[in-house]
């Protein structure tokens, strides 16, 4: 009986080393870290003009690996940004994609609460945007486009963009009152912007068998050939369609 | 229970050496023909050759997403032409192939690189003849596993000899990537080693011989020079792209065109040529696909009737069963024409009047007569007939015709525009044609997938002679030809034409247009989208086009969010014919390349495996 008790704690001691040496215990920190800010238009207080997919804040986390896996924050369309559930660290937070002129990546710290802004200049102003009904149901929009540094990609895509709440914008719009509104003299390949003439700058864009009744958002865009094809984008103007 | 305990301690001491009834030893493999034809079968099984049933986007067997030798694999309406414009099929979008499904191969390559090391040990059981045979079968094996590698990520790591683990550390097999130019270099140069040591013949078109070694390289080196001269013009900025692992420089160009030309060149002196043995020039277009004595085959897949599993269900879904069992016995068509890859061989505006109406057509297959033969074979047109049915396809039936032109009909909202329309074949109506649809379709928007989105149907590799019963899944045994001599003809016209080789460009061409019936061309109509534009029509649908557009740097541009239309019949019932309308297809879909995607991002696995895989490509 003595023995068979003792062979039996024997053989637990002998599972229980066997085990714990399965065991580790994991003593790091969950992601209680969070980065957050705003992407403000350079020289003036407002944010860009932008929506989700335009472009986002890539992080990349130096302090885990010399060769990290990038993560991204996608920008809202408000122009803020914020992920709450990041690990803390050092990481390498620059502007990922967007029709921005470049600007140098930032080195910090992220821990609980961070906060980085981003001031950034668009290749493209697009100004004195209006949109208005001068014909029954068809919607006339007026804008002018200029280029505050020179140098910038061939533009080949300028189109309106048309939706019902006012998340618009690239990826975000109604297909027969938008992508088929683009300008269809501007060649897939890119036009330079050396080749717009002053005349070109001005804009107008009609679209016509809007649904009357309806309240509609809508914005327009300039797009690049450049790396993703991004855009700059207008603000954002509330329509209602007329009854009569 | 102590001793118990101390008797099973000493026997797992015991060593269990048995020998292994199920695994070939090397002393089995290589002591005889028989045993290294079976161990270089498994090799070309393994090849990543797209034929009928590969699949660009991956599918998950269970274990990751894999594009090649799946198992049990019918759905051949995932293909490549159906993302990026050839046709219109079930992906989304463009998106849905074009970060690929991380082919990384290493383990076969390892596998071929153990046959080439160990080869040489056992060569007294052979003639030095048969040995450099295998060797040269085996380099272009290899070939063929890098230059899949190379078009999808550029740069790879380089690796010719057996890595083995332990006996090796990790940091010594942690490779680096080589640069683009080099694995490219590295391609040609394996196959002219093949050229030296293979024969004129293998006895089997399935096996490479010397013409199939040149026939790879004729492909491979142009891919090359196309990326370096387009790919130095349009591109995604990355330190990969600096450091030489994305991209050649376009200096590189006009050797590795001509390195093309004269592969091509010495393809041309073996016994290949067009398949021209009907005069009638639809039906030679046709069996170019069919005809198993083709002397324009150089290296082939073949299917094996006996086993289910090893056949191909190309038959069953590309023919309509909208209608149940109509040119099919199961299975059912996803993937379709586009009218953009039609228009690329001739205008389809006979079907529109001078003031934009549409013309009138006594019978559906009226429009079509005088089109290209090799069109006419590669596509299948309304009013075409297959196993005895027709390809009766219509949108619909306006009881009277609209007012004003195509193009305003068109544009109205698919709610506001009034024909008859249904999204089940066999619903009639009270007029004359009985069915609103017809058995080969087709629905309104919204409805499934299962009859044509644009009006036509695929021809090519469908093989006619099948009853109805005949064709099923699992049941086609027609190859798949993995190269033809038609190809190394365009390979070397669009080499030429880069390098300013005009006449030797209009030789190939016009021998390719006379076999397809259309016109030949002269000297001042050769340009470079000209001669693109001949390997579009010729080889649609045979997963060429997907490669080609990625090549010449052309995918961000030609799918900058496109939309593909489609040639829709309908019936006007009050006068009694038929109208086609050009219109964008029912799901309009977007198919968009993001420049980013010319290459893949290396799988993240082998990434982490791996860091000296670093940089990623550009963009990921």
């Amino acid at each position: 009986m003595k023995l068979k008790i003792i062979s039996t704690f024997l053989l637990g001691m002998f599972v229980l080393l066997g085990l714990s040496s399965c065991v580790k215990e994991d003593n790091y920190n969950g992601p209680d870290a969070s980065l957050q800010g705003n992407v403000f238009e350079d020289g003036t207080d407002s944010t860009v003009q932008t929506c989700s997919g335009n472009f986002s804040i890539r992080l990349e986390q130096l302090s885990w690996s010399s060769t990290p896996t990038p993560q991204d924050i996608p920008i809202k369309i408000d122009g803020t940004y914020q992920n709450s559930e990041l690990f803390s660290g050092h990481y390498r937070v620059s502007i990922h994609g967007g029709a921005f002129w470049p600007i140098d990546p930032v080195e910090m710290d992220i821990a609980k609460g961070s906060k980085q802004d981003f001031k950034l200049t668009p290749y493209v102003d697009i100004s004195n945007f209006q949109a208005q009904f001068l014909d029954s149901n068809a919607l006339t929009l007026t804008f002018k486009i200029s280029a505050p540094i020179d140098g910038i990609p061939d533009i080949n895509l300028i189109q309106p963009y048309v939706n019902t709440t006012r998340i618009v914008g690239p990826g975000a719009s109604i297909y027969d009152f938008s992508d088929q509104m683009k300008d269809i003299t501007i060649p897939a390949g890119g036009k330079a912007w050396s080749d717009f003439t002053d005349a070109d700058k001005t804009r107008k864009i009609v679209i016509p068998n809007l649904i009357r009744g309806r309240i509609f958002y809508v914005r327009v865009g300039v797009g690049f050939n450049n790396n993703d094809k991004s855009s700059n984008l207008s603000n954002i103007i509330e329509v209602t369609v007329p009854q009569q | 229970m102590i001793i118990a305990g101390l008797l099973i301690s000493i026997t797992s001491c015991q060593k269990l050496d048995a020998i292994r009834q199920d695994v070939l030893t090397d002393d089995q493999i290589f002591s005889s023909e028989a045993g290294i034809t079976a161990y270089v079968a498994q090799e070309y099984r393994k090849l990543p050759i797209e034929s009928f049933e590969y699949r660009p986007d991956g599918r998950n067997d269970g274990s990751g997403d894999i594009g090649f030798n799946l198992h049990h694999e019918w759905e051949h309406f995932y293909r490549a032409g159906a993302a990026c414009g050839e046709m219109v099929g079930p992906y989304g979008g463009t998106g849905d192939i074009a970060n690929g499904f991380g082919y990384w191969p290493y383990a076969d390559i390892r596998a071929v690189n153990y046959f080439i090391a160990t080869l040489p040990k056992y060569a007294s059981n052979f003639t030095p003849d048969k040995v450099n045979n295998f060797l040269g079968e085996a380099y272009f094996i290899r070939a063929y596993y890098y230059f899949a590698l190379a078009k999808r990520y550029g740069g790879i790591p380089i690796i010719t000899t057996v890595q083995n683990y332990p006996q090796q550390t990790v940091q010594e097999l942690q490779v680096h990537r080589n640069t683009e130019d080099e694995v490219w270099t590295f391609i040609g140069n394996q196959l002219d080693s093949a050229y030296q040591l293979l024969p004129a013949s293998m006895g089997a078109l399935e096996r490479a011989n010397k013409y199939t070694a040149m026939a790879l390289k004729s492909r491979a080196m142009l891919y090359a020079g196309s990326i370096a001269k387009y790919g130095s013009q349009n591109f995604v900025d990355g330190d990969a792209r600096a450091q030489g692992f994305a991209g050649i420089s376009a200096d590189k160009a006009p050797a590795y065109f001509q390195k093309a030309i004269d592969a091509s060149k010495l393809v041309a002196e073996g016994p290949y040529s067009l398949y021209r043995k009907s005069a009638d020039k639809i039906k030679n277009y046709t069996d170019v696909f069919l005809d198993a004595t083709s002397p324009e085959n150089i290296l082939i897949r073949s299917y094996y009737a006996g086993d289910p599993e090893r056949c191909n269900s190309w038959d069953a879904t590309f023919s309509p069963q909208g209608k149940l069992n109509y040119m099919s016995s199961g299975g059912g068509s996803r993937a379709y024409p586009t009218l953009e890859l039609v228009e690329r061989f001739d205008s389809l505006n006979m079907v529109i009047n001078p003031d934009g109406t549409p013309r009138r057509f006594d019978h559906p297959a009226d429009p079509f007569q005088n089109l290209e033969p090799r069109l006419r074979a590669t596509v299948y047109f309304p009013g075409d007939v297959l196993r005895g049915k027709v390809f009766d396809q219509r949108e619909g039936i306006y009881l009277t015709i609209f007012n004003g032109t195509v193009a305003d009909e068109v544009a109205k909202p698919s709610g506001a525009r009034s024909y008859l329309s249904s999204s089940d074949p066999t619903i009639t109506y009270n007029g004359a044609l009985g069915t609103v649809i017809g058995g080969a379709g087709m629905y309104p928007p919204g409805s499934p997938d299962n009859v044509t989105r644009t009006g036509f149907y695929v021809r090519k590799y469908i093989d006619y002679t099948k009853t109805v019963d005949q064709v099923n899944l699992f049941t086609g045994t027609t190859p798949w030809i993995e190269f033809r001599y038609a190809e190394i003809l365009l390979n070397r016209a669009e080499a030429d034409i880069e390098t300013n080789q005009l006449n030797d460009a209009l030789t190939c061409l016009n021998d390719i247009r006379d076999r397809a019936g259309a016109p030949a061309l002269t000297l001042t109509d050769m340009t470079v989208d000209v001669v693109r534009n001949e390997r579009c029509k010729e080889l649609a649908f045979e997963n060429h086009y997907w490669w080609d557009i990625r090549r010449w740097r052309v995918a961000d541009v030609w799918l900058s969010n496109a939309h593909f239309k489609g040639l829709y019949p309908y019936y006007v019932e009050n006068e009694g014919k038929y109208i086609f309308l050009k219109e964008t297809e029912n799901f309009n879909r977007n198919y968009n390349f993001d420049k980013k995607n010319y290459y893949e991002g290396l799988p993240g696995g082998e990434l982490a495996t791996n860091p000296n895989l670093y940089p990623n490509n550009p963009g990921y």
